[in-house]
C-alpha cells in the first residue's frame, strides 16, 4: 500500500483539500443568499478532499504504479540539478543581474547537466545571454535587473 | 452584408504592413515551435505575451493567433520526419506520417499535411466569420447562471476528454479554481490565501503558472531521459501528392475539417482530441483498416485537417462568449485583457476593427503558412537537427525572461519554478495540467457568476435549472460525469487514451 504512487499522491491532495476547506471556513462562508469570501473555497476544498480519498483508496487497494517505478531508469540527477540551478538563479537574479546570471545558468546546464563541448557552450551562452538582454532592453524596452550587488563597478551602468 | 463590410474592414487592418509583419512573425514562430519538440504553442505564447504590449492590440493578438495555428502546421513536420510530435495535436500524425517517410514518401506525407491543414484552416475561418455574429447575438441574453453552467460544462468536457483518470482530472480542475481565486475577493475586496504577501494580493499570474506547468515541467521530463531522434535520412522528394493520394485524402480532409471544427467550438474540446477522433473515424470507415499505422495517407490527412479546423473553431467561444475553451485561448484572453479589451458578445460592435482584423489576418496567415511549409521544409529539417542539450538551456532561459518580463517581478520566477516542479510531479503521478490551467483562468469568472446567481435568486439553486441554456449545460455536464460509470462508455473513453500510447 505505502509503495503505491496513488496512495502518496492521494494523501498529498487530501492534505491540500483539508487546508483549503479550513481556509474557506476561516474566511467566512456567508449564507446562500449572500455567499461569503470563503464559500467557494470551503466547498472546493471538500471536493478536492473527496476526490483525494478515492485516489488514496485506489493506492490502498494496490492499484496504480509503484512509487519506485516512476523514477526507474530515469536520469533524476539531471532533474535535481536543473531545479537547484533555477532556484539559485531566482535568488541571485536581482543581485547579479540578468546577463551574469543567465550566462552562469546556461554554462552550468551545458557543462554539468547534459555536457556540451566548451567550444560550443561558451559562445552559445555568451551570444544568447547578451543577445536576449539587448533585444529586451534596447529593442523592446523591457527593464531587466542590472545587478544590485554590482552597482558602482566601473562596467555596470 | 454586415459580414462582408466587416471583413472588408478586417482586411484593411490585416494588410497594414505592421500587422502583416506581426502575422508573419506569429506564423513563423508558431511553425518553429511546432517543429521543435519540447516547446509548444503554450510556452511560446506565454513567452511572447509581454511582447504584445509594445504594439497595438490588433498587432499583438494577430501575432499570438498566428503562433497558435502556425504550431498546428509545424507539428506535422516533426511527426513525419522524426516520429516525435512537435506538439500534442500531432501525436496521431506520427503513426502513419512517419511510416510513409520510412517508405520514401515523406514528401507526399508533408504535402498532404500542409494541404489538409490549409483547407481545414480556411474552412474554420469562413465558419468562424459566419457563426460568430449569430452566436454573439444569442450570447447577449446570457446572465450569470448561463455563464456559470457553461463554464462548468467546459471544465467537465475537458476532464472527460483528458487521458487517464477522470477523478484526477476533476481534482485538477478544482485545484485550478482554488489557485485562480488567490488574491482579493472580487466582490468585497477581502484578501484570500495571500499569507500577508503583497505579491499575492493581485493573484497569481497566468504566465508563470503556464510556463511552469507546461514549459519547465516539459524540460524536466525530457532531460531525465535520453532523447533519441530518428530523423529520416532519405531525400524528401516532391511534396505534391499524387492524384491517387489526393483522391484518397479528399474524404478524410472533409470529415476531419467538420469534426475538428465542431470539437474545437465545444468548451473543453480541442485540437488534440479532434485529431484522435478523426483517426479513429477514418480507420473505422476504411475498407482496409489494416493499412493504418503502416503508412496510410488517410491517417495523416484526416487528423491534420481536424486539428487545424479545431484551432479555428476554438476562437468562437472566446470571441463571442468571452470564455476560453482551452489553455491556448486562455492565453489569448490574457492578451486581450492586457490591452484593456474584453472579448465577448459586445466585442464585434464595440471593437469591430480588432474582431474583423483578427479574422482577416487568419486568412492571410493561412496563405503564409502554406508558403512557409512547402518550400522551407529543408530548413525545418536543419532546425530539427539541433541537439536537445543545446536547446533546453536556451528554452529555460527564454521561460525565465518571459515570466520576468510579464510582471517585472522575481516572485513570478519562483512561481514558475514551483509550478514547474509541481507539473513535473503531476506528469509522474498521472495528473493532467490542462484542466488545472483552464480552471485557473475560469476560476474567478466561475466564482463571480455563482455568487451573483445566488444573490439574484436569494439563495435558491433553482436559478440554474429554470433557465433553459443553463439547464441544458448542466444536464450535459452531469451526463458526462456519470458516463464513466457505464462500462461501454468507459471502454470507449479509455480507448482514446489507449490510442495515444500506441
Amino acid at each position: 500500500m505505502v509503495r503505491r504512487a496513488e496512495f502518496w499522491g492521494g494523501l498529498f491532495w487530501l492534505a491540500f483539500g483539508a487546508f483549503v476547506t479550513w481556509q474557506g471556513w476561516l474566511l467566512e462562508l456567508g449564507t446562500l443568499r449572500e455567499p461569503g469570501s470563503g464559500f467557494v473555497f470551503f466547498w472546493l476544498g471538500l471536493m478536492i478532499a473527496v476526490f483525494a480519498v478515492v485516489i488514496t483508496l485506489d493506492g490502498v487497494r494496490g492499484r496504480g504504479p509503484l512509487l519506485a517505478d516512476l523514477w526507474r531508469g530515469a536520469r533524476w540527477r539531471n532533474v535535481l540539478m536543473v531545479i537547484l540551478a533555477l532556484i539559485a538563479f531566482g535568488f541571485l537574479f536581482e543581485g547579479l543581474g540578468f546577463v551574469l546570471c543567465s550566462l552562469a545558468l546556461l554554462l552550468f546546464l551545458m557543462t554539468f547537466v547534459d555536457p556540451v563541448k566548451p567550444v560550443l557552450s561558451i559562445p552559445i551562452s555568451v551570444v544568447a545571454a547578451v543577445g536576449v538582454w539587448y533585444v529586451l532592453e534596447k529593442v523592446l524596452l523591457v527593464q531587466l535587473p542590472k545587478g544590485s550587488w554590482l552597482e558602482g563597478l566601473p562596467l555596470v551602468g | 452584408m454586415d459580414v462582408l463590410a466587416g471583413l472588408g474592414q478586417g482586411f484593411a487592418v490585416a494588410f497594414d504592413p505592421i500587422n502583416l509583419l506581426y502575422c508573419f512573425i506569429g506564423v513563423f514562430i508558431g511553425t518553429l515551435v511546432g517543429v521543435l519538440p519540447g516547446i509548444g504553442p503554450i510556452s511560446a505564447m506565454s513567452l511572447l505575451l509581454p511582447v504584445t504590449l509594445s504594439g497595438t492590440p490588433e498587432s499583438g493578438i494577430i501575432m499570438m493567433a498566428g503562433i497558435y495555428y502556425g504550431s498546428m502546421y509545424g507539428g506535422s513536420t516533426t511527426a513525419v520526419l522524426v516520429n516525435i510530435p512537435g506538439e500534442a495535436a500531432s501525436v496521431v500524425t506520427c503513426l502513419d506520417g512517419h511510416e510513409m517517410a520510412k517508405r520514401g514518401r515523406a514528401g507526399p506525407a508533408l504535402g498532404i499535411a500542409a494541404l489538409g491543414s490549409f483547407v481545414a484552416g480556411t474552412f474554420a475561418i469562413v465558419a468562424l466569420m459566419l457563426v460568430a455574429p449569430i452566436l454573439a447575438k444569442v450570447a447577449v441574453a446570457f446572465g450569470p447562471p448561463e455563464y456559470f453552467s457553461l463554464m462548468v460544462l467546459g471544465l467537465t468536457i475537458l476532464s472527460f476528454l483528458t487521458q487517464g483518470s477522470m477523478i484526477k482530472a476533476l481534482l485538477m480542475a478544482a485545484v485550478g479554481v482554488v489557485i485562480g481565486l488567490i488574491g482579493l475577493d472580487q466582490i468585497n475586496a477581502m484578501p484570500r490565501l495571500t499569507f500577508d504577501r503583497l505579491e499575492l494580493v493581485d493573484g497569481i499570474g497566468l504566465v508563470p503558472v503556464v510556463m511552469g506547468l507546461f514549459g519547465v515541467s516539459e524540460i524536466l521530463s525530457n532531460i531525465e531521459q535520453q532523447i533519441r531522434r530518428d530523423i529520416v535520412q532519405s531525400r524528401i522528394g516532391s511534396l505534391w501528392p499524387s492524384r491517387e493520394d489526393l483522391k484518397a485524402s479528399a474524404g478524410p480532409i472533409g470529415r476531419g475539417t467538420l469534426l475538428g471544427f465542431l470539437l474545437g467550438v465545444l468548451p473543453g474540446g480541442g485540437a488534440v482530441i479532434s485529431s484522435f477522433a478523426s483517426y479513429a473515424i477514418e480507420k473505422k470507415l476504411s475498407r482496409t483498416p489494416e493499412r493504418f499505422g503502416k503508412g496510410a495517407i488517410e491517417g495523416v490527412a484526416g487528423p491534420e485537417a481536424a486539428n487545424n479546423a479545431a484551432a479555428g473553431g476554438a476562437f468562437i467561444p472566446l470571441m463571442t462568449l468571452g470564455i476560453p475553451p482551452n489553455v491556448i485561448m486562455a492565453l489569448l484572453l490574457g492578451a486581450f485583457v492586457i490591452h484593456g479589451l474584453q472579448p465577448g458578445p459586445l466585442m464585434m460592435s464595440q471593437n469591430p476593427k480588432i474582431f474583423w482584423g483578427i479574422i482577416a489576418s487568419m486568412y492571410v496567415g493561412n496563405v503564409m503558412l502554406l508558403v512557409l511549409n512547402m518550400p522551407l521544409i529543408g530548413m525545418w529539417v536543419q532546425v530539427l537537427k539541433a541537439p536537445y542539450k543545446i536547446l533546453f538551456p536556451l528554452i529555460l532561459m527564454f521561460c525565465i525572461v518571459g515570466v520576468f518580463a510579464s510582471g517585472n517581478a522575481v516572485f513570478d520566477v519562483f512561481v514558475m519554478i514551483g509550478t514547474g516542479v509541481l507539473g513535473y510531479l503531476m506528469r509522474k503521478f498521472g495528473y493532467e495540467a490542462a484542466p488545472l490551467v483552464l480552471a485557473f483562468v475560469l476560476g474567478p469568472m466561475l466564482e463571480n457568476n455563482l455568487r451573483k446567481s445566488l444573490i439574484l435568486s436569494e439563495g435558491g439553486f433553482d436559478i440554474f435549472v429554470v433557465r433553459p441554456i443553463s439547464l441544458a449545460c448542466l444536464v450535459v455536464a452531469i451526463l458526462l460525469l456519470l458516463a464513466p460509470l457505464l462500462p461501454a462508455l468507459r471502454k470507449r473513453r479509455e480507448k482514446v487514451a489507449l490510442d495515444v500510447t500506441e
